[in-house]
């Protein structure tokens, strides 16, 4: 029988709430930027991005050491973008497009761990 | 707060942005001063920005690292005096030419029109950082 704290969801929600996070502050970090001659666009990586909603290597046995501490969110230069004279090749419509989306991301995850929580509630509750 | 060091480097390009402005304003004011303190005519001035880690252990941690922006510089720019013919002028060479700052009007215009537009993006920011913000105190409720 599934579990009301169901913990692979809270995890993968609350995952999906560090990258928005972290997208959102790299977002704000080129714009920022907007004006700054030779400094490049930068984003979240893949990686980083695919690491943290699979969640990062499990320990199997108790016997095996702890290994890096997985990567929150890394950044890379992005690729591709057209630079301007200075060497600055931020976009402010691309960075404020990838604010909005980090804040409905944020907003969906948020509104289904709400959910999740409502429901823990309602059962410590009683269902008063 | 990963968000607050966010909100952090939006503030502090509102900071940069603005001290664009007010070298350009003060450069459009000063366009014909011909006797600045040193006995010169007034030099345009210029502002260097540079960025700058808010958290500088965040990249050294594989963290999404908020960088920032600062003022590095205010410079005087070295090109040429523009010379007006004007002999009845009192700082009027022999020859009858004033040396006049070399302030370029329209690119000052230009110059604080991105200024002010990067401004407003990065209120924008601010104003959609601060609303995420809302909705992760939200989840208390």
């Amino acid at each position: 029988m599934p579990q009301i704290t169901d913990t692979a969801i809270l995890a993968a929600l609350g995952r999906q709430l560090n990258t928005a996070v972290a997208k959102q502050t790299v977002a704000a970090s080129n714009l920022a930027n907007l004006d700054t001659p030779g400094y490049r666009t930068r984003d979240v990586s893949f990686d980083a991005a695919l690491d943290s909603q699979l969640g990062a290597m499990r320990r199997t046995s108790d016997r095996h050491l702890g290994g890096p501490p997985p990567h929150e969110a890394a950044t890379e230069e992005t690729d591709g973008l057209a630079s301007r004279r200075d060497g600055n090749n931020v976009q402010l419509d691309r960075e404020l497009l990838a604010m909005t989306k980090a804040q409905g991301d944020f907003s969906r995850a948020q509104t289904a761990l709400a959910a999740k929580f409502r429901l823990v509630r309602y059962a410590i509750n009683e269902g008063r | 707060m990963p968000l607050g060091n966010a909100i952090a480097a939006s503030a502090s390009a509102l900071d940069a942005q603005r001290a664009r402005i007010e070298v350009a304003v003060s450069n459009i004011a000063n366009a014909e001063s011909t006797r600045g303190p040193d006995g010169l005519p007034y030099r345009r001035r210029d502002v260097v920005l540079q960025s700058a880690p808010i958290e500088p252990f965040d990249g050294a941690l594989d963290r999404a690292e908020a960088i920032g922006v600062r003022v590095n510089d205010i410079v005087a720019d070295q090109a040429e005096f523009r010379r007006r013919y004007e002999p009845s002028h009192p700082d009027a060479d022999a020859e009858g030419f004033v040396a006049m700052p070399n302030v370029d009007v329209p690119e000052e215009m230009v110059d604080m029109l991105g200024a002010t537009r990067a401004y407003q993006a990065n209120l924008t920011a601010i104003n959609l950082i601060r609303d995420t913000i809302q909705r992760a105190l939200e989840l208390g409720r």
